[in-house]
């Protein structure tokens, strides 16, 4: 929600904090801080269980004034709404399903037109768009106190001898609405709108956006006002089924007091007589299910034993007051009635935070958790970390891959992707990938063969199994061969280190072991793991050369291999001996080399020249000869 | 002869955080990855059609009703609490690491697959504070990121926790400014929590966490795409050296 300091400023006699101190304020005390948008505005994120009262101006000066300590000047909701003059020229109905309360207002003879400076600037500071002045009327109410309202032209609504009848009712299945930007909407009978229960029209979405029949413009003279609150779970059904999430809808579903009405028909009243003009011919308020006052207790001792900090009286009782929070004593309970507006304060628990928060976390000073003894071992963790250790001593290099892909049993409701609908089976498309992705980069990791393992969870036939699949690829001759090798070793040095004939399943190139037989057979030892350092790999192509040197016998590879290091350059990424033989008194060493940049795809007339000086080098020790 | 091969760079930290919770007496717990609605959301204080839900984009199964991908790894911590009651357990701490998923397009720093650390401490009313979570986590940054960070609380919300806080961690990025970094989610668990467990929330009582893996790992190594950890690239595991 974004908060204006200069609204928030009519709430304050004295000057507010300069906007980085309202940040630390309710950073620490309140809100998250989403976004410091200017020296006048901040975007605030209001969680679920503020959002009843916080997503208002009034709200967050209400937090300020708690935090800072600044009295408010005015609070509009501490000013009690004095009663609406009745009328018969407006006769509602509703469906006390959907409906928690509705009042509806008459109004006659407004001007539509232009909003005055003030409302407008308000309200584009915030960054909304001014429309006229009864639409910004409605929002401004809305952002200051958290009330949305609709109006409606009485114009367009078909009168009973000068009655107007408004029925809030259930929507009919297939009954269709074109709301005020211009879509048609079809509803089903889970929906809630208001109709013209004469002329028989659809009006609004209720709770979630108006029609555009009846929206107010320019020759607009006659208003129905509308002020509801609605059963924040069937809202937020409807919300979310039509796909519409308004202002309005996204306060509703969190579950204002319905007590805030009365205060946001008096508010938009008020407005819309100082800026529009027009009588108010009278109010009708269905009010069926009024809440009684909560009240929740908490001591001192509850305070002091969650938060694990000493707490004060004054402290507390200061917290409450601060808060607005009137409460009694019952021995050593304090018994608190939060105001109205405050529906997150429903536990005890609830106040704790109440205190935490307001008094500081910084007020909780750090205590050590002592452990006595050693702690239980996860067998399953265990034996997956011996087969790591296992594996890893033997070559094989841990990857995790997606379990999302494109064929399996279980699908996502809402995949990420078409390729992604299903949980894997195992791990076959997976390592399959792996090999197509790490194969060609084989040269890097000075590697003939790809040789890869992955523990995780796969769901073959929909039921998740926790398994170990290993992988064996590589590009040479007879590879079927030697992958059929690998794995059959694979297979065999793990059942000689579990000590009995481990049971797996091949599938391609992989060699899929249930976890569940390892559980209490093999387990890591709790050696320390060491500590690592990163190095950001390039992602541009690598390029390799090789370069075989006849050498005098007795010159040592290390020699030759210092000469290319020098002179390969500074994107010389690897230099590996990968054939070494001796024949009448010369032995030949043959290096591969990969060049690789952090920032750019190399060419070959680049590489060929580093290549040269590489080659001119060796030539030019006595008896060398590149071959 | 073989070269050895490399672990994965989620298991080594792994290890190390596990060590340094078991030195707090915490035991590693695990759970399914494709869980129960109950353990995701419901029991854990988040109803069907509550606006909580929305604070993570979920994986629903489609024909399998009640059913998701769970969206963070304190379904572990339920699953433990349930177990507390069900052996009538008077205390327990667990760390649950974990695969979790959430429904979200993916860029550098936002992953559909992630791991979390996650974990809880329950003992008898009074025992477990919001102090000993500032000691845990103060003790957990201090031993894995170095001997100068800071911890601090924020107000926050979470609905399985009451109160409920953010936990800031100050760390210094070698060659970089020091600077406060969103490390984790935490609170004092909340009575609906521990009575849909089966306990007496007035009887027991304790903290929770989880954060990302990933993100701490980032911060650490400087490391600068979170999708390099679940993309299946060697690349990514040889990118790391064991210092000497």
């Amino acid at each position: 929600m974004k908060v204006s300091r200069s609204w928030l400023q009519k709430y304050f006699e004295a000057e507010l904090p300069s906007i980085p101190a309202i940040d630390d304020a309710l950073t620490f005390h309140a809100f998250e801080i989403e976004e410091v948008i200017s020296d006048d505005v901040i975007d605030l994120k209001v969680l679920p269980d503020r959002a009843g009262y916080g997503l208002s101006h009034r709200g967050i000066a209400h937090e300020l004034s708690a935090i800072l300590k600044m009295p408010m000047k005015m609070d509009p909701l501490r000013v009690p709404v004095s009663a609406f003059p009745p009328t018969d020229k407006l006769v509602i109905t509703q469906d006390d399903t959907y409906v928690l309360r509705h009042a509806g207002a008459l109004v006659r003879g407004i001007k539509v037109g232009p909003s005055p400076d003030w409302l407008k600037t308000a309200l584009e500071a915030v960054g909304q768009r001014s429309i006229n002045n009864i639409v910004d009327i409605l929002n401004y109410v809305m952002l200051d106190i958290g009330q949305p309202a609709g109006a409606f032209d009485v114009g367009t609504l078909k009168k009973d001898d000068d009655v107007v009848k408004i029925d809030i009712r259930r929507a009919k299945k297939g009954e269709k609405i074109t709301i005020l930007t211009g879509e048609e909407y079809e509803l089903t009978d889970a929906m809630f709108v208001f109709t013209d229960a004469v002329g028989g029209t659809l009006l609004d979405v209720a709770g979630i956006k108006g029609g555009k029949s009846s929206g107010v413009t320019e020759k607009t003279t006659d208003l129905f006002i509308s002020v509801g609150n609605y059963d924040g779970t069937l809202l937020r059904r409807a919300s979310q089924a039509l796909k519409i999430f308004t202002d309005a809808s996204t306060r509703y579903q969190n579950r204002p007091s319905p007590e805030l009405v009365g205060y946001g028909m008096r508010d938009v009243l008020a407005l819309i007589k100082q800026v529009a003009g027009g009588e108010l011919v009278g109010v009708v308020d269905e009010y069926p299910r009024k809440p009684v006052a909560r009240t929740v207790s908490v001591t001192r001792k509850n305070i002091e034993e969650i938060l694990g900090a000493e707490y004060s009286e004054t402290v507390i009782e200061d917290v409450f007051a601060r808060l607005g929070f009137s409460f009694s004593k019952n021995g050593d309970a304090y018994v608190v009635t939060p105001p109205f507006e405050r529906i997150d304060i429903n536990v005890m628990q609830d106040l704790v935070e109440e205190v935490g928060r307001i008094a500081g976390y910084d007020h909780v000073a750090t205590k050590a958790m002592t452990a006595s003894g050693s702690v239980p071992k996860n067998e399953v963790i265990a034996a997956c970390n011996a087969v790591r250790d296992i594996l890893a001593k033997e070559g094989y290099s841990e990857i995790s891959s997606y379990v999302f892909q494109d064929v399996g049993d279980v699908e996502m409701a809402k995949p990420l992707a078409d390729d992604k609908k299903f949980l894997r089976p195992s791990f076959e498309r997976g390592h399959m990938r792996a090999i197509e992705q790490n194969g060609p980069n084989l040269p890097l990791f000075n590697a003939k063969d790809l040789k890869l393992f992955e523990i995780g969870a796969v769901w073959p036939k929909g039921k998740e199994k926790l398994i170990l699949g290993v992988t064996h690829w590589t590009p040479e001759k007879s590879a079927n061969k030697k992958t059929d090798a690998a794995l059959g070793a694979v297979s065999e040095f793990l059942s000689a280190a579990a000590g009995k004939p481990l049971s797996s399943a091949r599938i391609g190139n992989t060699l899929q072991f249930e976890i569940s037989q390892l559980i209490g057979v093999l387990s890591a030892t709790n050696a320390k793991p060491p500590s690592l350092t990163y190095q950001q790999f390039s992602l541009y192509p690598f390029v390799l050369r090789d370069i075989a040197v006849w050498v005098p016998d007795g010159v040592a590879a290390s020699a030759v291999e210092s000469i290319i290091r020098e002179k390969a350059g500074a994107l010389l990424k690897r230099c590996d001996l990968f054939d070494t033989f001796s024949k009448e008194g010369r032995t030949s060493y043959a290096y591969r080399l990969v060049f690789q940049s952090m920032d750019k795809t190399l060419t070959d007339a680049e590489v060929n020249a580093w290549m040269k000086v590489v080659t001119d080098t060796l030539h030019e020790q006595l008896n060398w000869q590149v071959r | 002869m073989n070269l050895a091969g490399r672990l994965h760079p989620i298991s080594t930290p792994l290890r190390e955080l596990a060590s340094i919770f078991a030195r707090m007496g915490f035991s590693v717990a695990h759970g399914p990855e494709l869980e129960t609605e109950w353990h995701t959301f419901t029991g854990l204080n988040i109803p069907p059609d509550h606006p909580a839900r929305d604070m993570q984009d979920t994986f629903w199964i489609k024909d399998r009703k009640e059913e998701v991908m769970r969206t963070h790894t304190t379904t572990v911590t339920l699953r433990m609490l349930e177990k507390m009651a069900k052996e009538n357990l008077t205390e327990l701490r667990t760390f649950n690491p974990g695969k979790v998923f959430r429904n979200e397009a993916t860029d550098i720093t936002h992953e559909a697959q992630f791991y979390q650390i996650d974990g809880f401490a329950a003992a008898p009313t009074g025992q477990i504070t919001l102090a000993h979570l500032k000691g845990t986590f103060e003790q957990l940054y201090k031993e894995y990121l170095g001997p100068d960070v800071k911890v601090r609380f924020r107000p926050s919300f979470f609905s399985f926790t009451e109160p409920s806080v953010e936990i800031d961690c100050w760390f210094h990025v070698p060659g970089k400014e020091g600077r406060w970094l969103e490390m984790s989610g935490a609170g004092m668990l909340h009575p609906t929590v521990m009575r849909n467990a089966g306990l007496d929330p007035e009887k027991t009582q304790g903290f929770a966490f989880g954060g990302g893996l990933e993100r701490l790992l980032m911060v650490k190594y400087g490391i600068p795409d979170v999708r390099y950890f679940h993309n299946g690239d060697l690349r990514f595991d040889y990118a790391f050296e064991e210092k000497v």
